[in-house]
């Protein structure tokens, strides 16, 4: 049954209240980095703009009635702008907000109210909003079948919820294995999201404008491949604060297919191209290059991955997000386009990449981003969400054995500097570290 | 809750669940049998029996540490997947002659991984199960059943036709309805058999040549038929939910209690036999993609079905007369994180007694499991 009007407006006020403050907050960083005349500081100061353009453009369909949709990254993406909707992530808060003030108090209320704490933070935390009434309802939601069970039932207990059950949702089906089965199956599987979307909002997907966008896309996509090769340099040019997550951010979410975007990855590319080409990398003195096989903590980087940068002149070459070799999508017909971002979303795009499938699939990853960034250690975080992860724990240990570079297991929660603090981090890094005689 | 029942039959079933080669099977190795190994019930066993050999489902039944699979996995991995691995790992398994998988959850789909690298079993597949269930993801998991024949076929040098697979149907419809007679017994005021024992029946039907074990199970169901000796001494009728669950010490605890369990939602119960593969349809292997991932009761992973879910707690809640409803899960397991939330929500919602508990797969905890349940039939007014 579809939601009232009535009951709508009410959530619709409570959710928006919530989602004005993060935009708020995002505001604050955007004029905090405004004051900061560095390239780089400029290049994060357009992402944190853009994310701030994209709240208001929900918060303006709020408020005039107009058609949004709550979706995902790797669910093709350029199906919304191709349709010019407007969407925002419902666990978008833990991802972009986490070093926001309110965070603890959120997790422990997410915890009062029964949600169980061995589940992965983002999905609780992202449920408790829903529960708690304090995400802005969308007119219909794609959900996420993938990568982890902690997905799959977050978005079971969305559609569950008593106030959000009218809204409708569809979920696009992951198959397990990359093959060209899977492609085919998970293009169709696109294709009926697509009509789901029309269906409830009322917009018609062109597939002259997909073409478009899919093409920006693949523009951002090259030149995201360009950065990738680019910080094999030595020195890296960039640690953990430039990257994967921002151009993830803006390729997947913020500027999918969109001009803006494409400017903002040629910028990034100019400015790493100088750095490299002047030999000057993100620290002064580089001693250990590292790979983050994980999502960066984003609750609490500030906490730790600076003070790895400090202390131990250990720079995050690479990380999970930042390494996904994407193809470009073929744009000659419907077809092609369709199973182009099949493939795309469902074998390339981070996090599903690593975590949906066998272990083979990650397994090579690692070993390929030991050899071409000259990493000196791999670091498994080990968030506490990601249980396919630490049950892979003894394979990660094997590649580095047989690679013969060093490898830490730490166990963390991402979200929650509680779980593991980021001083029991620094000490697991500082011993380990020592003990592999690395720094 | 004292057995009242001396059944040369369920004696039989019980000794199964202690160990993880039970005599039957044993002879059944000895005669130069094959078994073959599932993790998780969406494996469809039809397949296997139709190739000529005997399916087990996988256990940690008699490990007692977890050290060697503490080598591949983390502390943040369920316990189940824990000691069966171990126990793979430290050749406690040798006795399959291959393993099957679904991906069933994050933890299990990893022991695929490791088995692959670290344990020398012939054959080795994993069928990708799909996570919802509508035409298309049928259709997909028909394909994977058959892809499962052509790949067995030759691997073992048998031919698995579509004879053999109807008759297997057959065979393991027959298993289903007698376990179904089975729990009509339990709408019974006093029932003549309790929770542990109706568990220790229906897992040991996942470890025993299906013919063998369904000739036991009839001569237990007749024994049963005609005894007018029932369990009266219960304070409440219990229906329990929940993902693994294979020891019955596990429910003896709870009924020492007084909670008596008439029916479950789980995975060795009422989820693997509610209803039968249709024997009139097209195809094998549609009418076997069909019951697996629609027509029987659903897992918590099966995205869509949760209401379906839902209706089929309270049917049963209905059916059996059911006073409250215990849902256990493992710690760590995510999918049943979600689904005892979304329980508990609805049957707030219809005013039905419900308790959520945690648990390990090996150590019971019975200290605890005694005073959360008394606390449980305290606050239901038993
Ligand atoms: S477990 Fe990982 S992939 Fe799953 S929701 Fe949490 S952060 Fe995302
Ligand atoms: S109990 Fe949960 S985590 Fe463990 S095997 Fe079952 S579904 Fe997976």
């Amino acid at each position: 049954m579809a939601m009232d009007k009535e009951t709508r407006r009410a959530l619709m006020v409570k959710g928006l209240e919530r989602y004005r403050k993060e935009r708020d907050f995002f505001k604050f960083l955007s004029d905090t980095l405004a004051l900061m005349p560095d390239e780089e500081m400029q290049l994060s100061k357009e992402v944190t703009d853009i994310t701030v353009d994209r709240y208001d453009t929900i918060i303006r369909c709020a408020e005039e009635d107009k058609p949004f949709v709550a979706g995902y990254f790797n669910a093709a993406p350029e199906v919304y702008t191709a349709m010019d909707l407007p969407w925002y992530l419902i666990m978008q808060t833990p991802f972009l907000a986490a070093s926001a003030p309110y965070l603890m108090e959120d997790v422990d209320a997410a915890e009062a109210m029964g949600l169980g704490t061995d589940w992965c933070t983002a999905c609780r935390l992202s449920l408790y909003y829903i529960e708690a009434g304090l995400s802005p309802p969308p007119t219909c939601m794609i959900g996420l079948l993938h990568p982890c069970d902690a997905a799959t039932m977050l978005h079971q207990a969305v559609v569950r919820n008593e106030k959000w059950r009218g809204i409708p949702m569809f979920c696009t089906d992951p198959p397990y294995f990359e093959d060209q089965r899977g492609i085919d199956y998970f293009a169709n599987e696109l294709k009926k999201m697509v009509a789901f979307i029309e269906e409830n909002t009322g917009r018609k997907l062109d597939l002259d404008r997909l073409r478009e966008v899919v093409k920006e896309s693949n523009k951002q996509y090259e030149l995201w491949a360009e950065y990738a090769q680019l910080r094999r340099a030595v020195p890296c040019p960039q640690g953990w604060g430039m990257g994967g997550p921002q151009c993830f951010a803006v390729s997947q979410i913020f500027q999918v297919g969109q001009p803006r975007g494409t400017d903002w990855f040629r910028r990034l590319v100019s400015i790493t191209e100088k750095k490299v080409k002047e030999g000057r990398g993100v620290i002064p003195k580089e001693k250990i290059r590292y790979f983050w096989f994980d999502l960066l903590p984003f609750g609490w980087c500030f906490e730790l991955m600076p003070w790895l940068e400090q202390e131990w002149g250990a720079v995050m070459v690479m990380e999970m997000f930042g390494f996904t070799p994407y193809t470009p999508v073929d744009t000659r017909n419907e077809d092609t386009i369709f199973k182009g971002l099949a493939k795309r979303n469902l074998y390339e795009s981070p996090m599903v990449r690593q975590a949906r499938g066998i272990a083979d699939y990650f397994a090579s990853d690692i070993a390929r981003v030991v050899k071409d960034y000259k990493v000196d250690c791999v670091i498994w975080p080990g968030h506490m969400g990601h249980k396919d992860g630490s049950a892979s724990t003894g394979i990660m240990r094997e590649i580095c054995n047989e690679l013969k570079v060093p490898y830490l297991h730490i166990g963390l929660d991402l979200f929650d500097r509680r779980y593991t603090t980021p001083e029991e981090c620094k000490d697991k890094l500082s011993k380990f570290f020592g003990a592999m005689g690395l720094g | 809750m004292a057995t009242k029942i001396k059944s040369r039959a369920l004696q039989e079933f019980q000794e199964a669940t202690q160990c993880l080669v039970n005599p039957a099977l044993q002879k059944w190795k000895d005669q130069g049998g094959r078994v073959i190994g599932c993790y998780c019930s969406y494996v469809p066993v039809e397949v296997i029996t139709a190739a000529g050999f005997v399916p087990f489902r996988m256990r940690g039944t008699g490990s007692t540490g977890t050290d060697l699979a503490d080598t591949c996995v983390s502390s943040i991995n369920c316990s189940f997947v824990r000691h069966s691995l171990d126990l793979g790992l430290r050749g406690e398994y040798s006795f399959l002659d291959g393993v099957l998988w679904v991906n069933s959850c994050d933890h299990v789909r990893r022991i695929y991984d490791h088995w692959k690298r670290k344990i020398d079993t012939s054959y080795l597949r994993l069928l990708a199960l799909p996570k919802k269930n509508e035409q298309a993801q049928i259709d997909w998991y028909r394909d994977e059943i058959r892809f499962l024949r052509e790949s067995m076929g030759p691997h073992f040098g048998v031919w698995i036709s579509d004879d053999r697979l109807w008759d297997a149907i057959k065979l393991h419809n027959q298993t289903r309805r007698l376990q179904r007679q089975l729990y009509e017994l339990k709408k019974r005021k006093n029932p003549p058999i309790t929770g542990a024992e109706t568990l220790a029946v229906m897992v040991a039907g996942t470890a025993m040549p299906p013919e063998y074990y369904n000739g036991l199970l009839k001569e237990l169901v007749d024994e049963l038929s005609q005894s007018k000796d029932g369990h009266a001494d219960h304070r409440a009728r219990i229906m329990l939910i929940g993902g693994i669950l294979d020891d019955p010490a596990y429910i003896e605890v709870i009924e020492s209690q007084g909670a008596l369990v008439v029916t479950d939602s789980l995975c060795f119960g009422t989820r693997n036999m509610w209803g039968e593969v249709d024997e009139k349809a097209g195809d094998p292997f549609t009418a076997l993609a069909q019951y697996y991932l629609y027509d029987r009761p659903q897992c918590a992973r099966i995205f869509g079905d949760q209401p379906r879910r839902s209706a089929f707690i309270k049917e049963m809640i209905r059916q059996f007369d059911v006073d409250g409803v215990i849902a256990e899960r493992l710690v760590m397991c995510d999918n049943w994180t979600g689904e005892q939330f979304m329980t508990g929500e609805d049957l707030k919602e219809a005013g039905i007694p419900y308790i959520r508990l945690d648990r390990d797969y090996v150590n019971i905890g019975a200290g605890q499991l005694r005073t959360r349940v008394q606390a449980f039939l305290e606050m239901m007014g038993r």
